[in-house]
């Protein structure tokens, strides 16, 4: 069985159906626990576990589709010009909170971690945690991290921001909408930002734009960053 | 759509082009994405001819990236041995980045 599953139809076929599934329960049963990706990864990692199928043979299909990632990105540079036209009258305080966001982000992770004890590699793969997955995954190449952790860290955080961020930000005092939306994209991206734009359409542009921005600082910054923290306090 | 693709790719291969020879430390789809932009701001390329290509590839993202989630079996060991650390800084993180985004753009908001 070894030669068919490495076959790349085998990771693509695989992936394509488990996805089916996971969107199809996802319309059912309205749980941001139930979010695609999660119980897609989930899913194929029990099919491979219990059919005993090596990851290395199921991503020789599965490269396929993460090569889109790059051509992904790309394209949030088309929806970041789209959606750049609507906060031009509010810029100042949205990039201002994206920026100070970003670097309280990169900043308090990497710290707590280093407090934690957590080894170097792991803190370089979770640095780029608020960022959009496949630009996280990108930060993490050039830190020298684990991209794949980064994937795992970066979706539950999202996950987390959806269930969680507009309720906890109500108990902080939070009633713009503009801000609500801005901090959802800021801290937990894509994800994030499926949650707010079911606050409103608004809600959900500041979102957008926030994720590209965010994504875009910590791409530059983070890198060098993480570098520094390490060198200073480990 | 085809139009659309063509132009992504373009931008996507000039950004690792750049990146390869001038040894940029960022992404080559990163700057790929900042050129797409800065051509739409300057008028170089039209937002109808891509935005079909770049919706549909936006629409899917999530369907790319999950190979590299079931990645993360590979290193289960890692994960298992850190879990409540990486578990405390990324979810005390996240509240923090919440709030100050909020806080600090609500406030900026009022001022003005």
């Amino acid at each position: 069985m070894h030669d068919f599953f490495e076959l790349p139809i085998f990771g693509v076929f695989l992936t394509l159906l488990v996805f089916y599934i996971a969107q199809g329960i996802r319309t059912k049963i309205k749980s941001p626990l139930l979010n695609p990706v999660l119980v897609a990864i989930t899913l194929i990692v029990l099919v491979l576990v219990v059919f005993d199928i090596d990851f290395s043979d199921y991503n020789k299909g599965g490269q396929f589709l993460s090569f889109f990632l790059g051509p992904s990105i790309v394209a949030l540079g088309v929806l970041f010009f789209e959606k750049f036209k609507e906060v031009k009258s509010n810029l100042f305080p949205f990039l201002f909170a994206v920026l100070i966001g970003g670097v309280v982000s990169i900043v308090s992770v990497s710290l707590i971690a280093i407090f934690l004890n957590v080894p170097d590699l792991v803190v370089k793969s979770i640095v780029s945690k608020s960022v959009t997955t496949p630009i996280a995954i990108e930060i993490t190449k050039i830190t020298g991290g684990i991209p794949s952790i980064t994937a795992g860290v970066v979706i539950a955080v999202g996950i987390f921001g959806n269930a969680f961020g507009p309720s906890i930000l109500k108990v902080l005092g939070i009633i713009s909408k503009t801000a609500l939306g801005t901090a959802l994209g800021t801290a937990a991206h894509g994800i994030g930002t499926a949650r707010a734009l079911e606050e409103g359409k608004l809600t959900g542009t500041y979102s957008g734009l926030a994720m590209c921005v965010n994504g875009l600082l910590t791409a530059t910054v983070a890198p060098y960053f993480v570098v520094w923290i390490l060198k200073i306090f480990v | 759509m085809l139009k659309g693709l063509f132009f992504i790719f373009l931008f996507l291969i000039l950004g690792e082009f750049l990146k390869y020879i001038f040894n940029i430390p960022i992404a080559g789809n990163i700057i790929g994405m900042i050129l797409i932009f800065s051509a739409l701001k300057l008028k170089l390329i039209k937002l109808e001819s891509v935005k079909p290509a770049a919706d549909k590839l936006i629409q899917y993202m999530v369907l790319f990236f999950v190979p590299y989630g079931v990645g993360m079996m590979v290193y289960f060991d890692v994960i298992k041995a850190h879990w409540f650390p990486i578990l405390t800084a990324t979810v005390i993180s996240t509240i923090v980045t919440l709030y100050v985004t909020a806080l600090v753009q609500q406030k900026l908001e009022r001022d003005a």
